[in-house]
């Protein structure tokens, strides 16, 4: 019995190795002295989220040189990559996938400065890549969050879509109006950002100055229309994890706040069959009083570009050269038509997003896209990942009603003063 | 502290008949006993079981359906092309066969290196023995994450990253393996070595032939645990396994849960469902192996 | 009983000291020539990075490295940081209420199923499958069973007579409670099956003669089984000691809210080196936590090293 093991054992052994030494191994980058440049970009879930590819073939197409994607698993992102960066073995271009770590890859030096990069007027978002004024990465992609609204349920329930003018007193009584039986008046995701963010953008808030007694207005409507019954409690959405493209694709609910990302996957699940068809569009997000309408205030984060600090100096260039490039017109138009949200968003882009098939083409759609004030989600700086998990504790607080609404904001405000 | 010996002959009991009711009544009593008990091992073995058939049956549904308010138990239509899917649009095959070589060639390694250190831990005195354990155990205290990224780095140095060999690397050579056959061969008695290296048996042999063998439920064990926790490794093989070749079959099907933008949950219990197959096979098959073992007679003491 | 002592029987008279220094170096080569294959690469692979730990935790490094030593500084700042502090409650009251519950469930279920009755591989099976279920799943069930208002346990509650039964995972006094019957509902296949291999150890004869003395069931537990499997009882109990001091993955999908963000009445020591370290970035100050984590399992650790010494003397 021990002989036949150990054979067993043995051949296993040797398989695995030989197995091993054939799998695959990180490709070195091949850099040529004069002649076309081949750089690597860090990007996640290439299968659907064509941007990376896209942005890669237009740059070659346009310049000659190539680009080549890899791919990180989206949910660990952050760690992945910085053991990369750890590992000196991270690829060229650093996609930025969330603002808050912006901070700490520069305070890490891993991150090129890239201040001599010119950033045109029309692209929003270049100042969450500015650490002491110094700037060390460019948007591509600027997601903003809007109202997306379901045109059939407001048609049987009598009520007026949003034209853009609405308030928070109007987001609330359509959501009393907008309830049956069959479905909610309005879903907000358990994420903290669906109250904060707009507490933040639309009330001043600095979440620095540990004062964040703005946010009552908000999570006291939150709370008002829960209790009600107009929107899922927190709690029960914690238990049973519905995701919001099910609870607007599946029409259980009839508006929803979200980042304008939600366009391309509601278009692509109305098409597979996974969401349901029903006519929608999206307005502005609601404003505290109307004298915000015509630069309506909301928020979101922007993507972007940075540059491997370790990079091969020769590559500096043509490094510097796609950053431009994923900011340009003729790029942010590409992306538009796949449905993206550039952070360009000059005239010629905006047409070519409503030229897809099946993007709501109404005025106020329109209106809601290109027009806004967006403010940062996460501001930048050291502090911010601290100061948000800090906010994050009060979000889950307040909603499972663990605390009042003044005790979660005092015990917060205590916890920033301890950092 | 140790059983009684064996020298002396048993008590004298009292005598051997019972009283007719007597028995009876006791007969009646451990039926009630033995069907009361039946049942509530079978409502037990439900609560075991329930979450992993939610997984189940939540395979076969539209992916927008599997988190709903309220919770749905049964799918709305049966989507049983999931399970074909799987094999045609996505690259089971190699994760699986990945899975499976990592899995194997660790376990084999654990349970060779672990039980090989075990003998020296357990039954030779050496001086620093117990220290040195004791570091042993000390590692196990510390949570990964927080050296995994010095490790990393230095495998990184090593050019083993992205290779299925980091993976075995990391896990062959754990304290788990040791402590646990350590503690079993200390119940094996001393007096089976004592006749052996009378014998003429070396230290090597001893283990080979007479550890070994008697300690089949604790190979068994060690086997078992060392299999199953490789197979659903997340953290190691995400963070070593880059290119989709090398990936194992709890990375693959993380991919359907990709980000908050698509979340295909149905696919990735699909996945899930026939990862645990074949474990649930080795299992059942092997778990005869943990009540086997030679008794060892007379000798305990 | 050494071979030490075998050996000296009937060997020609050699000083003592030398014999005992020769047998000394003799035993030491052999330890060694076992443990090497398994130590090498334990201490390339882990040991090292630990001992970096150990540095880095003297530092106020970030998580690439940057940053400068700074001694003590951060179990200065560790001992006054309110969430840290509540992190070492919350892991002290789940493993004192996670540690008892759990041997007793998975030593009660390997007596149980220590038989070689039809339909026992049946349930050992089943007592497995929680441990191999993905944990997005028992997060989702559990929660479900667990629902305060629609839940099944609190309609079993309601119908004993308990009028207000509690919120369990919505709620912040029973929060920890349900994780901790969660977790032990996950562990007990694991464990039950490092209880049955050492029950294998335990002689039969033993339970007959103790039989025969006119014993009950529970007499014969306390005097034969627990004695008999006193290493495996070690095993376990410093396993899942180190375990539910480490506990991680249950804590952050079924924390009120479900977010990762810390929460007062779940967080775990665990949580705040992950929330630290990965995405505050504070690097040393995590690592400052992780060297107390390690101080408090080797404590444990030592304890039970003790007494099962002495139990075993």
């Amino acid at each position: 019995m021990n002989r036949k093991f150990a054979i067993a054992g043995g051949l296993a052994v040797v398989t695995a190795l030989s197995l091993a030494a054939c799998s695959g191994t990180t490709s070195d980058t091949e850099t040529t002295a004069d002649g076309p440049v081949t750089l690597t970009l860090s990007g996640w879930s290439i299968d659907t989220t064509p941007e990376f590819q896209l942005l890669a073939d237009g740059f070659e197409e346009a310049t000659g040189n190539k680009v080549e994607v890899v791919e990180y698993d989206p949910a660990e992102y952050n760690t992945l990559l910085t053991a990369d960066l750890g590992a000196g073995a991270a690829p060229d271009i650093i996609t930025q996938k969330e603002v808050k770590y912006v901070p700490t890859l520069v305070d890490g030096g891993q991150l090129l400065d890239v201040s001599d990069i010119d950033i045109p007027a029309s692209v929003s978002g270049a100042d969450s890549y500015s650490v002491d004024g110094v700037q060390y990465g460019t948007p591509y992609r600027q997601d903003s969050w809007v109202l997306f609204y379901n045109k059939d349920i407001f048609d049987a329930a009598g009520v007026d879509y949003p034209d853009g003018s609405w308030t928070w007193d109007d987001y609330d009584a359509a959501a009393a109006a907008l309830t049956t039986a069959d479905h909610y008046g309005t879903y907000e995701h358990r994420w903290q950002s669906t109250t904060q963010g707009f507490a933040n953008a639309q009330f001043d808030g600095d979440i620095f100055s540990g004062d964040y007694s703005y946010m009552t207005d908000l999570y006291e409507r939150r709370l008002a229309r829960e209790d009600a019954g107009y929107q899922i409690d927190f709690a029960t959405s914690s238990a049973n994890s519905p995701t919001y493209q099910g609870e607007f694709g599946k029409q259980h609910a009839a508006m929803l706040p979200m980042g304008t990302w939600y366009v391309a996957t509601l278009l692509s699940q109305q098409a597979s069959g996974e969401a349901d068809t029903f006519n929608w569009g999206f307005a502005p997000i609601p404003q505290v009083d109307s004298s915000t309408i015509d630069n309506p205030v909301t928020f979101g984060d922007p993507t972007g570009f940075g540059i491997n600090a370790a990079i091969a100096p020769e590559k500096v260039d043509v490094a510097k050269q796609f950053l431009e490039y994923a900011f340009s017109d003729e790029a942010a138009a590409k992306l538009a038509a796949i449905g993206i949200t550039p952070a360009n968003t000059s005239d010629a882009v905006v047409d070519a997003y409503f030229a897809v098939d099946g993007v709501p083409t109404d005025d106020v759609s329109k209106f809601a896209w290109s027009t806004h004030d967006t403010r940062p989600e996460n501001p930048t700086s050291n502090d911010t990942a601290a100061v948000q998990t800090i906010l994050g504790t009060l979000h889950t607080e307040i909603l499972t009603k663990a605390k009042s609404i003044d005790q979660a904001i005092a015990d917060a405000e205590a916890a920033f003063k301890a950092l | 502290m140790s059983a009684p010996e064996l020298t002396e002959a048993p008590p004298v009991s009292a005598p051997a008949t019972f009283p007719e009711p007597q028995r009876e009544k006791g007969a009646v009593r451990s039926t009630i006993v033995r069907v009361v008990g039946s049942i509530l091992l079978v409502a037990f073995a439900l609560a075991l079981l329930i979450p992993f058939a939610w997984m189940v049956l939540s395979s076969f549904k539209d992916s927008n359906e599997v988190f709903s308010v309220p919770v749905r138990w049964l799918p709305d239509t049966w989507h049983w092309e999931h399970y074909v899917d799987l094999w045609t649009k996505t690259d089971m095959a190699t994760w699986l066969r990945n899975t499976i070589v990592l899995s194997t060639v660790v376990t084999f390694l654990q349970v060779l290196t672990g039980s090989f250190a075990a003998y020296g831990f357990a039954k030779v005195r050496f001086p620093g023995r117990d220290v040195l354990f004791l570091v042993y155990l000390a590692t196990i205290a510390v949570p990964w994450q927080s050296y995994m990224i010095p490790q990393y780095i230095m495998l990184a140095q090593a050019h083993l990253t992205n290779t299925l060999l980091a993976i075995i690397v990391l896990q062959a050579f754990g304290a788990f393996g040791v402590f646990l056959m350590k503690q079993y061969f200390e119940s094996i008695p001393e007096e089976l070595s004592e006749a052996a290296r009378i014998d003429g048996l070396n230290e090597y042999s001893i283990w080979a032939r007479i550890m070994l063998p008697l300690s089949a439920p604790a190979l068994a064990s060690l086997a078992l645990l060392t299999f199953v926790n490789t197979w659903n490794d997340y953290l190691g093989p995400l963070l070593y396994l880059r290119s989709k070749e090398n990936w194992t079959v709890q990375l693959g099907l993380k991919n359907f849960v990709a980000n908050n933008l698509d979340a295909d949950y149905a696919m990735l219990f699909t996945g899930l469902t026939v990862s645990v197959i074949p474990i649930a096979i080795i299992f059942l098959l092997g778990q005869r192996f943990f009540v086997e073992g030679i008794a060892t007679s007379g000798l305990k003491g | 009983m050494t071979s030490a002592t075998a050996d000296a029987i009937g060997s020609p008279p050699t000083p003592l000291k030398n014999r005992r220094s020769k047998l000394t170096l003799r035993n030491t080569m052999i330890g060694w020539s076992f443990i090497l294959p398994n130590f090498i690469g334990f201490a390339i692979i882990t040991l090292i990075p630990v001992i970096t730990l150990f540095y880095v935790s003297l530092t106020d490094y970030n998580i690439f490295g940057k940053g400068d030593f700074i001694g003590f500084g951060n179990f200065e700042k560790l001992v006054s940081d309110p969430l840290f502090g509540r992190s070492v409650v919350n892991t002290f009251y789940y493993a004192v209420m996670h540690v008892p519950l759990t041997i007793a469930v998975s030593l009660g279920l390997a007596l149980l199923l220590n038989t070689k009755l039809r339909g026992v591989a049946f349930f050992r099976t089943a007592a497995f499958f929680p441990y191999i279920t993905s944990i997005v799943a028992i997060a989702l069930v559990w929660n479900l069973l667990f629902s305060p208002d629609y839940g099944p346990i609190n309609e079993f509650l309601r119908f004993i007579g308990i009028a207000n039964p509690p919120g369990w995972l919505t709620s912040q006094e029973w929060a920890m409670p349900a994780i901790v019957i969660i977790s032990t509902w996950r562990d007990m296949g694991y464990y039950m099956i490092l209880f049955l291999a050492g029950l294998q150890t335990v002689p039969r004869e033993l339970y007959e003669a103790a039989r025969m003395d006119g014993t009950n069931a529970l007499q014969r537990f306390w005097n034969v089984t627990l004695p008999g499997i006193r290493p495996t009882m070690f095993l376990v109990t410093v396993l899942l000691t180190i375990a539910s001091f480490k506990i991680f993955d249950l804590i952050i999908v079924l924390s009120p809210g479900g977010t990762s963000a810390p929460n007062q009445a779940t967080v775990v020591l665990s949580q705040f080196i992950y929330q630290k370290g990965f995405i505050e970035s504070k690097f040393g100050y995590a690592s400052a936590a992780a060297v107390v984590l390690f101080a408090i399992c080797l404590g444990a650790t030592v304890i039970q090293f003790f007494i099962n010494k002495k139990r075993s003397a």
